[in-house]
């Protein structure tokens, strides 16, 4: 699967002040060049915040999953007001709940429990995106799903 | 005058994470947040200017604001000005860098020791650009400068301060029959509480008065702001009083 459209957009939130954020972006990368590079693609929500006609195009073409750190949902909101399907959303909180052990710390430099739990989240995303590469077409699209 | 956040500057990364340059934006404004000039300067996550509220979209409005951006798509500097306000100053780090002779190689995920470089150059060209900033008198009414005093224009070439969430509370009130969202009102109901100012008109044309620095308010229909305004702040008073 490496042509573009038929990618797999993931959609980190951005946040640029807190942990979480940077283990969003931490689980996006992981997903997009260590585990899934070939099925995935990474949009930059600047890009839909500014309404960047080819980052529309992608999450409109193409089945989203988002990551949030906060229950702002920044990414999850910006998907879907660029008129993208959300195939499913993930949230660092959600995740970390289920890892109380990997508390994130640090914000340019992830702590190791940063990492673990990034990369916790990393292998649930894509194993998500395996799944709907086993599933239905109409399976994948439902969205709104937290994790 | 309520006590509103002192006087600082707002720095809005594009935090691109598909380029280098967007990696570079994100750390540079951190290391202004965090290092440089941590008492004097705020962020906010640039998706909050749609994905937040009044608040947040008050930001630039409230902060004379500087855009980091890592392209030349500029969607920093240009999403800032469409939802918020325009931008004090604005950068753009590829021009920057290549003004400087470095280019920018390696991933957005780990900067090599050029990136690290880039790093370096554009959070002291912000730090610089946040001091001359806050010698300049900034309006939070219109979001401009007051004095005619010269833009630094964009070169041809912990928490960090963040904001999310809680940029500058704000205050929905019935104004007419409709919902008017009225930036640092509850600031401003602190304020007047806390020096034992009570509900009555005076205190109503007080606060009618400070609520039109932070906020637009149509000059006919200032009476029935002003009659909005009473009535809250009385809410807000019984609210206190209770509470003791």
């Amino acid at each position: 699967m490496t042509d573009p459209k038929g990618k797999v957009v993931i959609v980190p939130c951005s946040g640029i002040g807190k942990s979480y954020g940077t283990v969003t972006r931490e689980a996006a990368y992981e997903v997009t060049e260590d585990l899934l590079p070939e099925e995935t693609r990474l949009i930059a929500l600047s890009l839909l915040v500014l309404g960047d006609e080819e980052a529309r195009a992608a999450v409109a073409e193409s089945p989203a999953v988002t990551i949030d750190g906060c229950k702002l949902a920044c990414a999850t909101k910006m998907v879907k007001e660029s008129g993208g399907i959300v195939a499913q959303d993930f949230t660092v909180l959600d995740c970390y709940r289920r890892h109380k052990e990997f508390k994130p710390q640090g914000i340019v430099e992830l702590n190791e429990g940063g990492q673990r739990l990034a990369h916790a989240l990393a292998e649930e995303i894509a194993a998500t995106i395996n799944n709907f590469n086993h599933a239905p077409v109409s399976d994948t699209n439902q969205g709104g799903h937290h994790a | 005058m309520p006590d509103l956040p002192k006087k600082k500057v707002g720095i809005v990364a594009c935090s691109g994470e598909e380029l280098p340059a967007g990696t570079v934006t994100r750390l540079a404004a951190l290391k202004v947040l965090e290092e440089l000039r941590p008492g004097d300067t705020v962020t906010i996550c640039l998706p909050l200017f749609l994905a937040g509220g009044e608040g947040d979209r008050a930001f630039a409005r409230f902060y004379p604001t500087i855009a980091v951006d890592g392209c030349d798509k500029r969607c920093a500097a240009r999403a800032t000005e469409m939802y918020s306000s325009k931008p004090a100053a604005s950068l753009v780090v590829e021009e920057l860098i290549t003004d400087q002779g470095l280019k920018l190689s390696g991933s957005a995920r780990r900067l090599d020791e050029s990136g690290q470089k880039a790093v370096e150059i554009t959070a002291n060209r912000i730090a610089e650009w946040v001091d001359e900033l806050l010698h300049k008198h900034w309006s939070r009414r219109t979001g401009t400068f007051i004095e005619s005093m010269e833009v630094v224009e964009t070169p041809k070439t912990t928490q960090a301060g963040c904001l999310c969430g809680g940029t500058i509370p704000s205050q929905e009130v019935m104004v007419n029959g409709g919902r008017v969202t009225l930036v640092a009102l509850p600031l401003i109901f602190q304020q007047c509480s806390q020096t034992a100012k009570p509900p009555d008109d005076k205190t109503a044309d007080e606060i009618l008065e400070i609520v039109k620095i932070y906020n637009q308010v149509p000059a006919e229909e200032e009476a029935a702001y002003r009659v909005a305004l009473l009535h809250e702040y009385e809410l807000f008073c019984n609210q206190q009083e209770a509470a003791r």
